[in-house]
Formats: structure tokens, C-alpha cells, sequence
């Protein structure tokens, strides 16, 4: 892949947040990124879409200089990551996909620790965001559940004050509630200027908040764009209970709509383009409940995955 | 120190605390326990008939030749195989579950996304294994000194200070061989086994060269024999000995710390 051409929708930012060109890492021979291409604006919230496996967190770990990448350039906030890794980790925060948090103490003793390695610690932020994250600050580390120690990863990261928050699917084992206020924490975080990169697996969560969104497959991009655009390419699962049989000929006549299976009263297929027309046939007809929903990430972007030319 | 580099110090340390209580009482005890046998070891006429039946050198390479006496007894008894022994053990535990035991754990990369070095992380983990390294020995020296005056046994003070100090720096030495291998490698299991390996392997060189008439001329290959071979239970020990094992601690402590700043950090 040539490191030099441009992504649509990604124009020449002279100071992008990040800014990756023909990234690879090998593990031995297995080849975990392939060439990937990337640039993060400042300011905006980046989603990192990708199923488990496909080189989302190693990419993460390269920004960090927990990896050295085989081939290809890694800047970050116009840094190196290796030559300057101490000043661009005090400007940025990072969550760890894997959490592997100490067990020892309390999570009061774990955030001051932190805070002696960063150099500071903001009590009053401490505090706004165990109770915003509904957590006991003064547990102890080995007694908290998966959940828990992700709220305590997400405190880390937000009060660290950094520029640019690099976070590996922070929302996996959080609660709905917790979820809803992790969003705010990132259009805050947004809104004060700061870049938010924003890896997830989950498209829902991505689509919520993410101004921009690249789509991730075996170590290579196969997508970029606002969410908007890869909204349209999405597609999504459409469940319609009818209050008496379905209009099987309608339905079957409609090209944005493909798996139709109909059982009984209850009709579902995928959604693969505009969904006006289907509307227009529900209309014509008693529908008793109607549910759109975002498929799973494979199934959303499954002529990606397929490897559909862009 | 900056609070920085006392945290990534104090991090560690106290994390190693239940395995350095741990070693302290298993020490304490065993010191305490084997000096306490020496008064009905010295007064046994029996066991000194014995002693002289038994074949010269089968008592030398167990370190028994002057077994009656109270720095034969201490060096037959302690500081012949079991506390260097020990302290190699405990450097090289330490070191792996500080470094290669964390990497494997997942659990160093919280502290490396930070705005530290690899170097400072991983230095600051040598401090904290030197550390625990230290308060052993003065476990040591203090149960030695106390059951000493305890139970009768009469030896210099200096002599037992110079010896418990080579051991705890075979113990350091030990514990560097480990941290090279940590940042080599970063596995825990690789770390263990050459450590302790090796530990081994020195003593038996240390033990067995000298019985033999070819090879006595290379026992010097031995860290063992670079702490112990003047036998400071007696004798002082020559200041080249504290350089090599310093020096030799140095080394392999520069060598894992480039090498961990130059690889790729394991994920768990």
C-alpha cells in the first residue's frame, strides 16, 4: 500500500492529533497491521471500529511506544512516540483495553499513585467523577468487580487532563446508566477542544458520539468517514410484528430489503438502503410493533468485511 | 527524589511486601534455630570423634573440615550453601515477580502509558528488589548478632557482617541475572529458570572444583566462590570480591534495561 495517498474525507490537516502512514507490526509471522493509514484531527471524536482481533489495540499500543511498529510513521500530537514518548504521554490519557489494574490498596491509593507519576492530581475532578461514574473511591482494588475497574480506568483517563484520550473499548462491562455517562464525558471532553480516539467494537456506542469513524479489518482500513456517510452504507435489522398477516407480495417487492424471513405474524430482514419505502408498506398496513436496530458491526459493514472496493 | 520517582520506587516495594516478610521470618527462624543446636553441638564429644573418621575431603566439600569450632559450625551449618542459597532465591523471586511477573500480568503498561521512561519504570524496580535485598540482610545480620550473644557462640562481629554482606550481594547478583533476562524477554518462566539455574549451577562449581585437581583452578568461574571463597567467616575478604560482585550486578542490571527499552512490551 503506498504510505502517501490520501483517504477520502481525510484532507491534509498540518497539525492532526494523530497521523499514522503504512503503519505494520509483525509478531513473528503473523502480520497483525498491514499498511494502515490514518489521520485523527484535533477535536474531534475518532471512532475505531473493528471486530476483537483486528489490530485496534495494537495500533493503540504503537501511539503509546508500547510497541515499535516494523514499518510505516506513528506521530502523535506531532510527536514520536518513541523519540519524545515522556512529553507526548503527559498530553495524553490512554485506558487499556485489557484491564490489568493493580490489586493492592484502595482506588483512592491507585488514583494518587497515578497522580504522583503525572505529576498532579485534582482532587475536586476526583471527586466530580467517582460520583458522576457512581464509584466507591475508597474500595479496595481486588474486591471490584470487571465493571468497576473499568469505571476506575475511565476516572484515570478523564482526569488526567490530557489533550488527546486514546481509549481501547471503554465502555465493555459498564452498566446502560454508566454508558450514558461516559458519552456526556466525551462530548465534554469534545467540547473543551480536546481529541478523543475511540476504539469499540460496538457500533451504536461509536455512532452516539464519534464525529468521524474508521472501520477496521484484519490490520487494515476498509472504511472512512463521518458517521453520517457510513450510516448509509450500515445496514441495520428490521423486526415488524403485523396484527394479521404480513403483506408477504409488498415486502418481497422492496429492494432495499434482503434475509426476509417471515414466521407467523412476525416479518425481519436486513435493511440495505433507505428505509422510506419500507415505511410506506407498514403504513399501509396494522403493524403491532415495529423495532430498527443496529446490527452487529460484522453484519453492518458486511461488504467491507467482504472486501467490496471502497 | 521526586514524587515521581519515589512512587515508581515505593509501587513496587510495597507491592513485594508479603513475600519480603515472608523470606525475613523464614530467615530469622532458620538462624535463630541453627544457632541454637551449638551449645550441644560443642559439647558432643561423640560428634567430634566421628568428624575425624570421615574422609578429608568429603568434609571439606561439605564445609564440615572445622565443624566444631563456631565459624565452622556458622559456615557447615549457614553460610555455606543454605543463606547464600536463599538470597540468591529471594533476588531472583523478587526481580521476576517485579518485572517479568507484572509485564506477564499486563499489569506494567498502566504505569508505562505514563509520562515516564522505560528506563525509570524499570529502574525504579531494581531499586525496589536492592531494597528488599538490603532489609533481608539486616534481618540476617540482626538474627545472627542476637542468637550469637543468645546461645554462646563466639565469633568477631566483623566477621559475620562481612560475610551476611557477600551473601546479600550474591543475592543482588542474582537478582540482576534475572532483570536481564526480564527485559530480554520479559517472561516470567525464562527469568525463573535461568536465575535459579544458574544459582545452582555456581554452587555446584563453587562446591565441586576444588576436589578436583584439574578443575580446582577454575572455581573463580563461581560467583560463589568471588563471595565466599576467602571464607570471611575467618578471614577478611579482599576488596576485589565486593567490585566483582558489584560490578558483575551492574552489568547484567545494563543490560536488561536497554534491552527492555528497545523491545516491544508483552501484552497480557
Amino acid at each position: 500500500m503506498d504510505a502517501h495517498v490520501e483517504h477520502p474525507g481525510m484532507p491534509g490537516d498540518p497539525f492532526p492529533a494523530i497521523r499514522i502512514r503504512g503503519l505494520v507490526k509483525d509478531y513473528g509471522r503473523v502480520r497483525a497491521l498491514a499498511g494502515i493509514d490514518l489521520e485523527v484531527r484535533r477535536g474531534e471524536v475518532f471512532g475505531f471500529l473493528g471486530p476483537n482481533g483486528a489490530g485496534k489495540t495494537t495500533t493503540i499500543r504503537c501511539l503509546l511506544d508500547l510497541l515499535r511498529p516494523t514499518a510505516g510513521t506513528v506521530e502523535v500530537l506531532g510527536l514520536d512516540p518513541r523519540r519524545d514518548g515522556v512529553t507526548l504521554r503527559a498530553r495524553l490519557a490512554h485506558l487499556p483495553g485489557e484491564l490489568r489494574l493493580p490489586e493492592r490498596g484502595t482506588v483512592s491509593q491507585l488514583v494518587a499513585s497515578i497522580g504522583r507519576v503525572r505529576g498532579r492530581l485534582d482532587l475536586r475532578r476526583r471527586d466530580e467523577l467517582a460520583d458522576r461514574l457512581d464509584l466507591d473511591l475508597g474500595r479496595r482494588m481486588r474486591d471490584l468487580s470487571s465493571g468497576n475497574r473499568r469505571k476506575v480506568a475511565l476516572l484515570l483517563a478523564f482526569l488526567a487532563d490530557a489533550e488527546l484520550l486514546v481509549l481501547d473499548e471503554p465502555t465493555n462491562g459498564l452498566d446502560p446508566l454508566v454508558q450514558h455517562e461516559f458519552l456526556a464525558l466525551v462530548r465534554e471532553a469534545r467540547d473543551a477542544g480536546r481529541t478523543v480516539f475511540l476504539s469499540s467494537h460496538v457500533l451504536s456506542e461509536v455512532r452516539r458520539v464519534a464525529d468521524r469513524v474508521a472501520v477496521l479489518r484484519a490490520g487494515a482500513i476498509v472504511a472512512v468517514g463521518t458517521v453520517d456517510e457510513l450510516r448509509g452504507r450500515a445496514r441495520q435489522r428490521v423486526e415488524a410484528w403485523f396484527a394479521g398477516d404480513p403483506p408477504v407480495a409488498e415486502l418481497e417487492g422492496l429492494p432495499c430489503l434482503a434475509a426476509r424471513t417471515i414466521d407467523g405474524r412476525r416479518f425481519s430482514a436486513v435493511l440495505e438502503g433507505p428505509i422510506q419505502p419500507l415505511l410506506d408498506v407498514l403504513g399501509r398496513h396494522p403493524v403491532e410493533s415495529l423495532v430498527v436496530e443496529d446490527p452487529d458491526l460484522e453484519e453492518a459493514f458486511l461488504d467491507l468485511y467482504a472486501g467490496t472496493p471502497r | 527524589m521526586s514524587g515521581q520517582r519515589l512512587q515508581l520506587v515505593a509501587g513496587p516495594f510495597g507491592a513485594a511486601w508479603r513475600a519480603g516478610l515472608a523470606w525475613s521470618v523464614v530467615f530469622a527462624l532458620m538462624i535463630v534455630g541453627t544457632v541454637a543446636f551449638w551449645p550441644a553441638f560443642r559439647d558432643s564429644s561423640d560428634l567430634g570423634d566421628l568428624l575425624t573418621e570421615l574422609p578429608p575431603a568429603l568434609l571439606e566439600a561439605f564445609g564440615m573440615e572445622d565443624l566444631l569450632s563456631p565459624a565452622g559450625y556458622l559456615r557447615g551449618g549457614l553460610y555455606d550453601v543454605v543463606v547464600p542459597l536463599m538470597f540468591a532465591a529471594a533476588g531472583v523471586m523478587f526481580a521476576s515477580s517485579a518485572s517479568a511477573g507484572e509485564e506477564d500480568a499486563g499489569r506494567l503498561e498502566l504505569w508505562l502509558a505514563q509520562p515516564v521512561t522505560r528506563q525509570a519504570v524499570f529502574g525504579g524496580r531494581v531499586v525496589a528488589v536492592l531494597g528488599w535485598l538490603a532489609v533481608l540482610a539486616v534481618v540476617v545480620l540482626a538474627s545472627q548478632l542476637v542468637s550469637n550473644a543468645a546461645f554462646g557462640l563466639e565469633i568477631a562481629g566483623a566477621r559475620v557482617v562481612e560475610t551476611v554482606a557477600l551473601c546479600a550481594l550474591l543475592g543482588a547478583l542474582y537478582a540482576g541475572l534475572a532483570f536481564a533476562v526480564a527485559g530480554i524477554t520479559g517472561r516470567p518462566g525464562p527469568v525463573l529458570a535461568m536465575g535459579l539455574g544458574l544459582a545452582l549451577v555456581g554452587y555446584l562449581v563453587a562446591a565441586l572444583f576444588p576436589l578436583s585437581d584439574a578443575l580446582e583452578g577454575w572455581a573463580w568461574l563461581s560467583p560463589w566462590d568471588w563471595a565466599l571463597g576467602t571464607d570471611p567467616l575467618v578471614n577478611p575478604a579482599e576488596p576485589i570480591r565486593y567490585v566483582a560482585l558489584l560490578a558483575g550486578a551492574a552489568a547484567l542490571l545494563a543490560v536488561g534495561g536497554i534491552a527492555f527499552a528497545r523491545r516491544d512490551v508483552r501484552s497480557a
